[in-house]
């Protein structure tokens, strides 16, 4: 449900006039399709390690500034981009 | 006591075996449930001799991408057919950026305390996940700078031991941080912000969203990075 909360909340903040950008893990990707965000990144993450793995701030980084870049490269809403690369551990 | 295939499975998601990242189970027909498990104790078994262990977590992940993917003709509650829209009004170098979490963050001392709970634990959390789900959620205010050993994060809906470990998985404040220092975004938003996801849609639309933008736009936020878990 959190996935849905925040959909709400993409929603309501962009219609203010804020734009928006969310990062969903794959499983979740139907509910940022379904709900039609704004701007969507997909990580091929587990669940509840939306960012990315443990000590890993490169990562982390990585998909921080994938994720702020849709701000400035998406051109409609409902966009979704998959974010390359697999959650490796260790 | 004999335990049918169905009542394992199902019970790693609030039950008696318990595991947040495994509770995908419930959601598998019990023959595909099955296949799951037959999958990752194979990929367990070939990672003894591999030391490799990248292809045993792609494959939980695909697993959950089948779990949670909806029936084909099963009916949707939340589905919406206009995409809102914002155009940012400055460059992401000189945009003051927001974060926004439903991680379930807080500092020491300013516990949301649930139902007038003093420090609810996450076990506890966890067993009262129908009640969030049926209350107002409760944003809390994050200072930016906040010390990484004041910060707390309880959540009844997801498998909180990486965001114990490093609140960066699921509140990415150190890369935000990153992000400004080398220029590619103008400031990170103070305070940053997280809840509890798992709660009421009707309540959190109604009663909590309407306020939490005022908020946003008195910090003077020019774009918001969503982080759902």
């Amino acid at each position: 449900m959190c996935h849905v909360s925040v959909g709400h909340v993409a929603r309501g903040v962009e219609e203010s006039g804020i734009p928006t950008v969310a990062v969903y893990v794959a499983a979740f990707r139907f509910v940022a399709e379904e709900m039609s965000l704004p701007r969507t990144l997909i990580t091929h993450h587990p669940f509840g390690r939306p960012i990315g793995p443990v000590g890993q701030p490169a990562r982390h980084l990585e998909v921080v500034l994938a994720a702020l870049g849709l701000l400035e490269a998406a051109e409609r809403g409902g966009t979704v981009v998959e974010m390359p690369g697999r959650f490796a551990a260790g | 006591m004999s335990e049918s295939l169905e009542e394992f499975k199902d019970s790693f998601s609030y039950g008696s075996r318990n595991d947040l990242s495994f509770k995908f189970l419930k959601r598998l027909a019990p023959d595909r449930a099955a296949e799951a498990i037959r999958q990752i104790l194979e990929a367990v078994g070939t990672s003894f001799d591999t030391g490799e262990v990248d292809e045993l977590h792609d494959l939980v992940i695909r697993w959950q991408v089948a779990a949670y993917a909806p029936e084909a003709g099963s009916p949707r509650k939340y589905v919406y057919h206009d995409a809102p829209w914002a155009l940012p009004t400055k460059p992401l170098e000189a945009s003051r950026v927001g974060l926004m979490a439903s991680s379930g963050h807080f500092v020491a001392g300013d516990d949301p305390e649930p139902f007038g709970v003093e420090d609810m634990t996450q076990l506890e959390a966890v067993d009262r996940i129908g009640e969030f789900l049926r209350e107002t959620p409760v944003l809390s205010k994050i200072p930016r700078d906040f010390d990484p050993a004041d910060l707390r994060v309880r959540h009844g809906g997801y498998d909180i031991r990486s965001a114990v470990k490093d609140f960066n998985v699921t509140f990415p404040r150190d890369a935000l941080l990153a992000a400004q220092a080398v220029g590619h975004i103008g400031a990170v938003a103070d305070p940053l912000y997280s809840f509890p996801g798992a709660a009421s849609q009707g309540r959190l639309r109604k009663h909590a969203l309407p306020g939490w933008i005022e908020m946003l736009h008195e910090a003077a936020i020019d774009v918001l990075l969503l982080v759902p878990v």
